[in-house]
């Protein structure tokens, strides 16, 4: 990761709290005064208003707001200690990224078109691609994992997948 | 007697047996390999549970549970590389042991204790979970929701990291749980007329996106790290060494039984309080953290102490402990069964087979274990370029299984990056699930609360019950004050003198 280690000096501690509490403050306030009013129907007649189906998520919708204004906070006045090393990583190449998304695509895009099997094989040899597999029988891999996959899930699973090209 | 039939008939079905073995081999695996957690094999097992039967099934998910508990401990002794967070305090001394020659010694150590451990906390299970149950019979709506409430705010009082973060996750989890129509009233709530959203959000999708994903993405994202193995060489453990250790092996199971029954405490907790335990106890503190067998035993016997002791919440109050045992809960869903006081009542055989299981699932665990210290090298060799891409068509096929639509897949692919997304800002992944399940059940208790009595808030405070729930409520929220005000206090001190707090 490129972001350098804040210290005592800077003005935000831990700028990644602050863009994700600006992100849930906007979030919040979305949800309160546009979602809300617009998206959870409310019946004519109500007894109590905490029976309203707009009850619960328009507290949650608050809470949300003062928790993103202290998440926000916290991220200009505590840098981060840098126990949740998840945050802190080196990054490899672009493409191999850029390969992964083609992979995820091909399966959402075509997985009903192609069915399972195709989807999986084309899915699973991008991503061979994309971290090098220098074995060339493990390509091999890439076509009997995604046909014992599907087998496993519809005929011993009993769990249905399209299987062929639409 | 009749009973007894009953549960043996339903407990000696060839497929629970391998049910369990399976789960077992496929949790001790996963957890062995570096980057691979069990939640996350628990997760994918999910949707391969839909056709089987719901003792099998359960016991399938429970093994996987099991076997990844001591599987993290593989990678903890020999390459320094916790497979669960539960494992980092068997590295304490497990690693020292293995520098030392003497890794064989620390695995045999850490399978037995796990063994145990587990099988103590399976009894503990089996005695307190029908005994609170039965409490738990005398519960109305009005008890169920402060006991939600006070199961939400420990789950993010004791959650690890920021808990303003722990915070926003189990509110953003409850908030998605609302989406769909109202049970009350039927209207839409947030589906933007989707019809696929109309029956709520998918729980399967859910899981799989914001456990595999996020690491599939990283490790597309990361650069390659050096691939670290090792084998498990020197003697194993001697009978006087595990008599020597039993003593810490027992206080050990223990703590992890009183820690596990609480929900949101975990297993790293209770591994490192054992293992502080161990130490005190000791003749020798000195030698604790560089290599003393002991350590290893009173970490591990911590942290397995705790798998049959989460499922008491669950099994007694349909309250999930932690992620697992939430994952656990999804599965009695899928197959129609509500956990709770209730269902000792109404599936009482089904109970004890899930009983009978579990406790044998102790003993599968360590003839898989002492295979998996034999066969190491050949399961941590496989490289993750081959292992992920196998992963990711599990998480496709997986979700899209649940409802057969493309729709679940790309929900879960959202979710997969709302997981990332959480990974980056150290928003923890655990109370959002808690979330996602208690956010409903929450609503509905109040809901029925205020049904029953006609509107009148008292109700909520009705009788001993709701006070005992308000007290600990309370108490959850002071206790998680009082660990955010210790560990700023703690931070500004490591930042006034940062020679000290290195």
């Amino acid at each position: 990761m490129t972001k350098s280690r804040s210290t005592g000096g800077t003005l935000i501690k831990d700028p990644w709290d602050v863009v994700a509490g600006a992100v849930l403050l906007g979030f919040s306030l979305l949800l309160l005064f546009y979602l809300v009013p617009n998206y959870i129907g409310e019946p004519p007649i109500l007894q109590n208003p905490m029976m309203s189906p707009r009850w619960l998520p328009t507290i949650v919708g608050w809470l949300l707001l003062v928790f993103s204004l202290l998440m926000m906070i916290q991220g200009v006045l505590v840098a981060d200690d840098g126990e949740d090393s998840g945050r802190r990583f080196e990054r490899g190449p672009w493409l191999r990224f850029a390969l992964m998304a083609l992979a995820l695509v091909v399966y959402v895009g075509l997985f009903e078109m192609l069915g399972a099997i195709i989807s999986g094989i084309l899915a699973t040899l991008i991503l061979f691609i994309a971290h090098p597999v220098r074995v060339w029988w493990v390509y091999g891999l890439a076509i009997a994992f995604p046909v014992g996959v599907s087998l496993l899930f519809t005929e011993v699973m009993n769990v249905p997948l399209p299987m062929m090209p639409l | 007697m009749e009973n007894f039939t009953e549960v043996l008939q339903l407990f000696l079905a060839t497929e629970n047996f391998l049910a369990i073995a399976i789960g077992v081999v496929i949790g001790v695996t996963v957890g062995s390999i570096p980057g691979l957690t069990a939640t996350m094999a628990v997760a994918l097992a999910l949707p391969f549970t839909f056709s089987m039967e719901p003792v099998a099934a359960i016991l399938l998910l429970v093994g996987i549970y099991k076997g990844g508990m001591y599987g993290g401990s593989i990678t903890a002794i020999l390459i320094r590389t916790p497979g669960s967070p539960a494992s980092a305090c068997t590295l304490l001394d497990g690693y020292p042991m293995a520098q030392q020659g003497e890794a064989k010694k620390a695995l045999k150590m850490a399978l037995y204790s796990s063994v145990i451990a587990d099988f103590i906390s399976n009894i503990a299970l089996i005695f307190f979970a029908a005994y609170l149950a039965k409490i738990a019979l005398n519960f109305g709506a009005p008890e169920f929701f402060w006991l939600i409430c006070f199961s939400l705010t420990i789950i993010i009082s004791l959650a690890s990291g920021s808990m303003i973060k722990g915070l926003i996750a189990a509110l953003l989890g409850i908030l998605l749980s609302l989406v769909g129509l109202d049970s009350v009233f039927g209207s839409q709530r947030l589906t933007f007329g989707n019809y696929n959203l109309m029956d709520s959000i998918s729980f399967i999708p859910l899981l799989i996106g914001l456990f595999a994903i996020p690491e599939i993405i990283e490790f597309y994202r990361k650069k390659v790290v050096p691939h670290l193995t090792a084998k498990a060489s020197g003697a194993g453990v001697s009978w006087a060494e595990l008599k020597h250790s039993l003593k810490s092996i027992i206080r050990g199971s223990l703590i992890g039984v009183a820690i596990g029954a609480i929900p949101g405490t975990g297993a790293t907790a209770a591994a490192f309080i054992s293992y502080s335990d161990a130490k005190r106890r000791s003749p020798h503190p000195e030698r604790f953290g560089k290599g003393e067998v002991e350590g290893v035993a009173a970490s591990e016997a911590g942290n397995n102490g705790v798998a049959g002791a989460t499922l008491i919440p669950l099994l007694s109050l349909g309250i999930p402990g932690d992620v697992i045992t939430a994952i656990i809960l999804g599965a009695f869903m899928v197959h129609g069964l509500t956990p709770g006081p209730l269902m000792f009542q109404e599936n009482l055989t089904l109970i004890y087979a899930l009983f009978l299981g579990i406790m044998l699932s102790s003993v599968i665990l360590l003839f898989v274990g002492n295979a998996a210290i034999r066969y190491f090298s050949l399961i941590a060799d496989i490289p993750k370029a081959i292992l992920f891409p196998i992963v990711l068509m599990f998480c496709v096929y997986g979700a899209y299984a649940v409802n057969n639509d493309t729709f679940d897949v790309w929900l879960m692919l959202a979710f997969g990056l709302l997981g990332y997304v959480f990974n980056r800002t150290g928003i923890p992944a655990a109370p959002f699930l808690i979330g996602f399940i208690l956010g409903p059940m929450f609503e509905d208790n109040l809901r029925r609360s205020l049904l029953i009595g006609s509107n009148d808030l008292s109700i909520f405070m009705r009788g001993p019950i709701t006070w005992f729930f308000i007290a600990l409520t309370v108490g959850s929220i002071l206790l998680a004050l009082y660990r955010f005000m210790t560990s700023r206090h703690k931070a500004k001190r490591r930042a006034d003198d940062p020679g000290k707090g290195a």
